[in-house]
């Protein structure tokens, strides 16, 4: 980073740092890592070394959207590609530029939030170490046309801390997509995200992360989302790689007519463990919440679903919905799930619903009956059951990449014969 | 002997006023009908006629056989003879019917006093075989899976059972096939009494081919606008409530 | 919601008479007689007085002891469990009070004030009634114990865990403790330290009783914690139902509860127990509560909660034998003052096993109740299925619910669903009830009812219209 850093930005490092030190590490018993796996928070083992990379490579693979209204390239916390044809008054940069030319706007939202769901200690890291990431920051009344998409590349046995700061004004519209991805399928390490996201008053926020990463790399993903009056907030998490991925969605509804959409597939296979915690917070009546999180376990896969819906006192007229639904592929994979509620309001609707099951041999036989074999029946019906939280993204452009990533995952699976 | 409403003004409690002054007499032994568009103050006429909490009256009365019973509670009016038969009736789960109408039937009676179990029932299956009701429906909780139709012989047979002096019929006939709405009618016709007073509130003419009212009432914007005998109601199937507009702009 | 004050001011004079009659009917108390107390306060020598006073075998002693360090140990669960259990102060209970006399097989031997408390609450004329067997436990002893001749002669036993343990060692000693483990959690260590009272109920093989056994707990004394242990073992092919209710005077301080209670329903046995908790809103009812369930066996708890201040009770099911049946069926009744912490825990530990869970709870007043749960199914079983559903109905605008349940899946041969929902009596519904003529409590209680109605009829008659009306009391406060 250049010297040119905001000095509240420096001292805020500082004092994360600080606090990174002084929070102990999650251990076995704490109620926020229940069925956690608490080994991999060991990030001793990486060794640092960063191979040399061609970026020109890495940009050619850089593959999503067909034409995105910007598109920016990181390849280890470092820019390696922007391209943008968005409206001049739409602010979206690379992190570090943004604090040099925009540090007020950057301070007034960066970080803000208490993380409550776990990895406070690690968000203090993520603070402490950012280096880069992206800043988007649209003006009232301005709808962004197509998605901002962004490729994070991990290269080598290294750590990121991927920022992601988003703010939309008064009945604003954009949608930003992020994609993690390491450059080979054998080097392990590890990305601590953070993702800021403020939905202003009557706004569209629609945010989605595809996890890609190889199977030896970890991920930590924090992500913090605002709902102001009448906005609606949409975030979608796609897990498809990386050995374990730790997911802690938090989201405020801060004022009526405030809306959130919290969606995820995940698909782990062999020994991958897929870790989320999530919290709907309402905080202000009149407001609702929709959350669907739909895993389908391969492998010796493992899945956590903690979620935990919060009506606070003086939140009336709340509804908020959370359904959790585990389709077992093999008999060696294993899904915990938490549902939770706590409602200190009246004048609420508020359920929540956890199912494991499997495929019924009776839609096998369905399948088959119509000259489908029964391998490639089970991957059209775990398709389909993905497909459930897809389609409430409500985009088609979108949709469609998110498919195409669960698609590959299949392929991959079924070539593996798991 | 009516149910007399008296310059009744409502208002919500954000002060949007919803009834603006309507006046209109029922007297027992006949049956009126109220027609108007959506959003005219029918159904909210109802509603506070039966003393719902969410509308204010702000001015006027409400005199059953000459006594106000504007500062009645809910289920006082009803127990005093009025009875509201719900547009949208609600579910009560867990609740079943036939212990739901003993109970408002129990609510009515002096301290001390049982209902006879074996005349009550034998009333109730009475009424629901003329309602064609399965008897099934006691043992249902209240309206918990009910079709739309079926909802509705519901609250007529509620109606028939709670013998009530002045009814009041939200809509009853919306979203009823004909076959539906015929039994509605025949419940409804089996109710007329020297002594009763019945006021429909509908949109459509159609209901009125089977329960001939005495008067036709047409309300608009929070009032009565006009009013005539039965003929009223085919002018108005036939000419939309545009018409009503004409002599204003005369 | 807020409601307005119409009509729950006008109840009709029986209504006020049966609100009368019963808000006092567990609420008396007579002057303490005790010819043995072991003072105080929690030490090894309260231990010692204990095992002395009842004679215990050296393995018990032992046992007692070793109980004791790990309550000790242990740490007070407070990092998920409700901060209130810090208030809860072991110095200031007493421990062990009793007159030192063996249950009486006739009430005309029981002391003339115990048995006066008893006829109040109704326990002798419901053995008449319905009852196949009676312990009545005052204090820490069972003060009578009796059953009806013809099932001695089948060789049931139905005794006091005292006598359990000394006169039917062979049954009692090989699944005492071995359902729930001292070390459980920190109350069933209390408990397996100073134990006393609580049932030993053996059903020989292929014998099924018509009518239930019942056991009453009443607390007569201030400041004293009552701590039963009762072991129910279901011999191959039997079946039974235990019913249990409680009461305690209101205190001005705290007054501690904390029974640990295990089943064993061998192969093809069928046990059901019936709680209704009616303890004074000072009492810390903090229980634990397993069965485990043989092949083909099935135990299930049929549990309702409307007194104490706070209950901690998560009753388990441990099916360990293939086809093994596991349930709960929960109705939980916190008003202001109350905190009903309840849930269900089902662990699967054999092929084909099934589980199922029906919790409903109404938050009234400034009330909390909680719904935790477990369910686990490891690896390597087939053929598991668990359904869950909780519900939970507010009624005002400062009550509050929270839902926590826990389901680990391991193995794609199996089924679990879990619902909850959180709902409350609707103005609109309250508006058609009324507009029917019920006033607002009247109209309250019935919605209520209705929600609880289907849970209700898995009580046992006599008490469900007892509950019904415990329900339509307490929800009378709630309007206006």
């Amino acid at each position: 980073m250049t010297s040119t850093l905001p000095a509240w930005f420096t001292a805020r490092q500082e004092s994360a740092k600080a606090r990174y030190e002084s929070i102990p590490t999650p251990k076995r018993g704490d109620e926020q890592w229940r069925f956690a796996n608490i080994k991999q928070l060991k990030f001793e083992g990486l060794s640092g070394v960063v191979k040399d990379t061609d970026t020109s490579e890495i940009i050619a693979r850089s593959t999503g959207l067909q034409s995105p209204a910007a598109k920016f390239v990181f390849l280890n916390d470092e820019v390696i590609s922007t391209a943008s044809s968005l409206p001049e008054n739409v602010i979206c940069l690379p992190l570090a530029e943004a604090l040099e030319k925009y540090s007020e706007l950057v301070e007034a939202h960066f970080m803000k939030q208490e993380t409550r769901l776990g990895s406070a200690k690690y968000a203090a890291l993520h603070q402490a170490s950012v280096k880069n990431g992206l800043f988007v920051h649209v003006p009232d009344g301005v709808e962004v046309e197509g998605s901002i998409e962004i490729h994070h590349w991990l290269s080598g046995e290294t750590t990121v801390f991927p920022h992601t700061l988003i703010v939309t004004g008064k009945s604003s519209e954009v949608r930003v997509i992020e994609i993690f991805r390491s450059t080979d399928d054998t080097t392990p390490g590890l990305s601590i995200a953070y993702k800021d996201l403020y939905a202003g008053p009557n706004s569209g926020l629609d945010y989605i992360a595809i996890q890609e990463l190889n199977e030896v790399s970890r991920m930590i993903a924090i992500k913090e989302t605002s709902t102001d009056r009448d906005a609606r907030s949409k975030s979608f998490i796609l897990n498809t790689g990386a050995s374990w991925a730790r997911n802690e969605s938090l989201s405020r509804l801060e004022a009526p007519g405030a809306h959130s959409d919290m969606l995820s597939v995940s698909i782990p296979d062999h020994e991958q463990e897929y870790d989320q915690r999530t919290f709907q917070h309402h905080v202000s009546p009149n407001t609702n919440s929709d959350l669907l999180y739909k895993n389908t376990l391969y492998g010796h896969s493992k899945t956590v679903f903690s979620g935990l819906i919060s009506v606070d006192e003086k939140a009336h007229h709340t509804d908020a919905y959370q359904t959790c639904r585990n389709l077992f592929m093999s008999d060696d994979c294993e899904a915990n799930s938490m549902p939770g509620l706590e409602i200190n309001a009246d004048q609420v609707a508020c359920s929540h619903g956890s199912t494991s099951a499997q495929i019924a041999d009776e839609e096998i036989f369905y399948l088959q009956a119509r000259g489908i074999a029964p391998d490639q029946a089970r991957q059209l019906i775990a398709r389909g059951y993905s497909v459930e939280a897809v389609m409430r993204l409500k985009n088609e452009e979108t949709e469609a990449l998110i498919l195409k990533f669960i698609d590959e995952k299949f392929a991959r699976i079924a070539t593996a014969g798991s | 002997m009516s149910l007399l409403i008296d310059n009744l003004h409502a208002s919500l409690e954000n002060g949007t006023e919803i009834l603006k002054g309507v006046t209109l007499e029922i007297p027992a032994g006949e049956i009126h009908a109220i027609m108007g568009p959506n959003g005219s103050g029918k159904s909210t006429l109802s509603k506070v006629i039966a003393g719902h909490q969410a509308y204010i009256p702000t001015a006027g009365k409400i005199l059953m056989d000459g006594a106000d019973i504007s500062e009645m509670s809910i289920d006082e009016r009803s127990r005093a003879g009025i009875f509201l038969a719900f547009q949208y009736p609600n579910e009560v789960p867990g609740v079943s019917n036939a212990n739901f109408i003993r109970a408002a039937l129990q609510a009515r009676l002096p301290k001390g006093e049982e209902i006879d179990a074996v005349a009550y029932y034998k009333h109730l299956y009475a009424q629901m075989d003329l309602l064609e009701m399965d008897r099934k429906f006691t043992g249902r909780a209240v309206n918990e899976g009910f079709s739309g139709g079926e909802k509705k012989r519901n609250e007529i047979l509620q109606m028939i059972m709670l013998d009530p002096k002045y009814c009041i019929l939200d809509e009853t006939d919306s979203g009823l096939d004909i076959d539906a709405l015929k039994i509605v009618a025949k419940g409804v016709n089996a109710m007329r009494s020297e002594n009763r007073g019945m006021l429909l509130i509908t949109h459509y003419q159609r209901l009125l081919d089977y329960i001939k009212p005495d008067r036709v009432h047409v309300m608009a914007d929070g009032q009565i606008v006009k009013s005539g005998g039965p003929e009223l109601a085919l002018e108005l199937e036939a000419k939309g409530y545009d018409f009503l507009k004409e002599p204003a702009l005369a | 919601m807020s409601f307005q004050d119409t009509d729950s001011a006008v109840l009709d004079a029986e209504t006020k008479d049966a609100i009368d009659v019963d808000r006092t009917k567990g609420d008396f108390k007579f002057p303490e007689n005790h010819k043995f107390d072991a003072g105080w306060g929690l030490t090894s020598a309260t231990v010692d007085y204990i095992s002395d006073v009842k004679d215990d075998p050296d393995w018990v002693r032992e046992f007692r002891h070793k109980a004791l360090a790990v309550f000790e140990s242990k740490k007070t669960p407070t990092n998920w469990a409700t901060t209130d259990l810090d208030n809860i102060d072991f110095d200031k209970i007493r421990y062990y009070l009793s007159d030192g006399q063996k249950p009486k097989r006739s009430w005309d031997e029981v002391p003339p004030e115990v048995l006066e408390t008893f006829e109040r609450l109704g326990i002798p004329q419901q053995e008449r009634a319905f009852l196949a067997g009676v312990e009545a436990q005052y204090d820490s002893e069972a003060t009578y114990s009796n059953m009806k001749e013809e099932l001695s002669k089948q060789g049931v036993i139905f005794v006091t865990s005292a006598e359990g343990l000394k006169e039917h060692e062979e049954i009692f000693r090989p699944y005492f403790g071995k359902v729930i483990p001292t070390g459980d959690n920190k109350y069933s260590a209390l408990n397996s330290a100073v134990f006393s009272g609580g049932s030993f109920i053996y059903i020989p093989k292929g014998v099924k009783l018509k009518q239930p056994l019942q056991a009453y707990f009443r607390i007569n004394s201030e400041s004293f914690g009552q701590f039963e242990r009762t072991l129910i073992i279901a011999d191959e092919g039997s079946e039974v139902m235990y019913m249990e209710g409680c009461t305690a005077p209101k205190f001005e301080t705290a007054t501690l509860h904390s029974a640990v209670v295990e089943l064993v329903a061998l192969k093809g046995a069928k046990i059901q127990y019936v709680t209704v908790q009616n303890w004074s809103s000072n009492v810390f009812n903090l229980v634990t509560k397993r069965g485990l369930a043989m092949e083909d066996a099935e135990v299930r708890w049929i549990d309702c909660n409307i007194g104490s201040r706070l209950t901690m009770k998560y009753p388990g099911v441990i099916m360990k034998g293939e086809r093994a049946r596991g349930e709960v069926i929960s109705i939980a009744l916190a008003n202001t003052g109350q905190h009903q912490d309840t849930g269900a825990k089902m662990i699967h530990a054999a092929n084909n096993t099934t589980s199922n869970v029906v919790s409903k709870s109404i938050s009234v007043g400034e009330g909390r109740s909680t719904y935790r749960g477990q369910v686990h199914i490891p690896k390597h079983l087939k053929g598991c299925k668990n359904n869950t559903e909780c519900d939970a109905l507010l009624i005002n605008s400062s009550s509050r619910t929270d839902t926590y349940p826990a389901i680990t899946v391991k193995g794609n041969q199996h089924a679990t669903q879990h619902e909850a929902s959180v709902s409350q009596v609707s103005e609109e519904m309250l508006f058609y009830m009324q507009q029917r003529g019920l006033n607002q409590g009247q109209a309250m209680s019935l919605a209520v009812n209705g929600f609880i109605n289907d849970l209700v009829r898995e009580f046992p008659m006599e008490y469900s219209v007892e509950l019904k009306r415990l329900i339509d009391l307490e929800m009378e406060g709630s309007v206006g």
